[in-house]
């Protein structure tokens, strides 16, 4: 993440009820965590639980390290350009 | 990106913006409450304020958990935190929260060993970096953050790390909004319903407000759309006569809600009998400690802590800011002795607290400016 503490932009995605987009790049399946990349490029081990299954290239609205939704799946968007 | 940038365009907000104006009956006037201390930052941030008619008021409501947190909390972490095993994990902006004695950063300046984190799965990484300290994770938050807790703690359970701990500050959105709609001090038309919230616990649970209190309630995103939207969608209702919840952010929030959530919430913490919350004072049934599965990483359980009410400085009126009583800057230190750099009271210090975002994005600013210029 680009700010640890969770107050980036004067805006603290932890504690409040505010969730970021993140991009799945990676599923760790033994450890059911996904490495997602978040708007600024920084990269994150994600808790999926909440949202699973994914897979790389959904997105994930994710609030302090766990995705509480899954607003684009990856499989659906190329569904639909085919379609 | 997706659901961001059309969710931010300035000449779809004057749209709304306009039919905002054409639901207000000039002869009313609109309270609304924002519950989400999310809103009420993006409120600010926004200018949304700026975009509604003089008749339609936005109140701001209790739903920072940094806000509502009683000192007598900070006290029993700092308590906590004075263990020499101990590593005491929190949210940034937990911080600074002051305590009767101080705040988690005086305490580190101290000599404590207090971190701040991203996320309770970071608390748990640092547990299993230092097999001989006992990391104690802080947590607070509502519904939106207790899941991520709970799934830590469920995941320890199950790689047996036995020195992670938690001391558990998580509240829930609906016995406070109960106790605000019992309220004599505020007359409210309407909600802004809380969207991350409602992600994990569902539409259904505020379906008492229209059908106890007589009051709507539109569940938004944080977007300034999703705020103008839910606004236009109160008025409309009110105008049309109706009473109900409806859910503006329905590209996130499944009107059961999180079914994954709702369990591991319910294995992992059982309701406090009562809560105090900071200028709601005591609540029944209004937050979460942990069940007897997990007594185990109950912080509460192995340290001992003081458990001490502690009243607030007399100067600060955040309790009255939380009710929507008064408007920041009505409090008399806002914005003279109490700053974001140097708060007295919880709504200067975090970012969702309506006072830090009223002095960021507000300040001493009271004419409106002309409608949709903001927005941009």
């Amino acid at each position: 993440m680009t700010d640890p503490g969770g107050c980036a932009d004067a805006h603290c995605i932890t504690c409040g009820d505010v969730a970021e987009p993140m991009r799945v790049l990676k599923i760790d399946a033994v450890r059911a965590l996904a490495l997602c990349e978040d708007a600024g490029g920084s990269h994150q081990s994600i808790e999926i639980a909440l949202v699973a299954p994914v897979e790389p290239g959904d997105e994930l609205l994710v609030h302090a390290g766990t995705a509480i939704a899954c607003t684009e799946r990856r499989a659906l968007a190329e569904a639909e350009v085919v379609g | 990106m997706k659901f961001v940038d059309e969710f931010r365009d300035p000449e779809l907000g004057a749209a709304v913006s306009a039919e905002i104006l054409a639901a207000v009956d000039p002869g009313r006037h609109y309270k609304l409450m924002e519950v989400c201390g999310g809103h009420t930052h993006s409120i600010y941030k926004y200018g949304i304020d700026d975009l509604l008619p003089d008749q339609v008021e936005l109140v701001h409501g209790p739903g920072c958990p940094v806000c509502v947190i009683p000192m007598g909390r900070v006290d029993d972490g700092i308590a906590i935190a004075q263990n020499s095993e101990v590593i005491l994990t929190c949210f940034g902006d937990m911080m600074r929260i002051p305590g009767s004695n101080g705040t988690f950063t005086d305490a580190k300046a101290a000599g404590a060993d207090v971190r701040m984190v991203y996320s309770p799965l970071d608390a748990l990484r640092i547990a299993k970096q230092n097999p001989d300290r006992v990391v104690v994770f802080f947590a607070i938050g509502f519904e939106t953050t207790a899941p991520s807790t709970a799934l830590t703690l469920r995941r320890a359970k199950a790689e047996g790390v036995e020195n992670f701990l938690c001391i558990c500050n998580h509240v829930t959105i609906v016995p406070p909004l109960r106790a605000l709609l019992e309220s004599p001090d505020l007359r409210l038309d309407g909600f802004i319903g809380p969207g991350h919230v409602s992600t994990i616990v569902g539409v259904r649970p505020f379906e008492f407000i229209p059908a106890d209190y007589g009051r709507p309630l539109v569940t938004a995103g944080f977007e300034p759309l999703d705020i103008l939207y839910a606004i236009q969608m109160i008025l409309a209702q009110l105008a049309e006569g109706r009473c109900e919840v409806e859910n503006q952010y329905k590209r996130v929030v499944p009107y059961e809600g999180n079914q994954a959530a709702l369990e591991v919430l319910s294995e992992v913490f059982e309701l406090r009998p009562h809560f105090e919350w900071r200028g709601l004072g005591f609540i029944s049934q209004s937050a979460l400690r942990l069940s007897d599965a997990y007594a185990d990483f109950d912080a509460e359980l192995r340290y001992s802590v003081p458990n001490v009410r502690v009243a607030d400085p007399k100067a600060c009126q955040c309790g009255e800011v939380l009710k929507g009583v008064i408007k920041p800057w009505e409090c008399k230190v806002f914005g003279t002795a109490c700053t974001p750099e140097h708060a007295i009271g919880t709504c200067m210090v975090s970012p969702e607290g309506a006072c830090a975002a009223y002095y960021n994005y507000g300040r001493y600013a009271r004419e409106r400016p002309q409608a949709a210029e903001t927005l941009a």
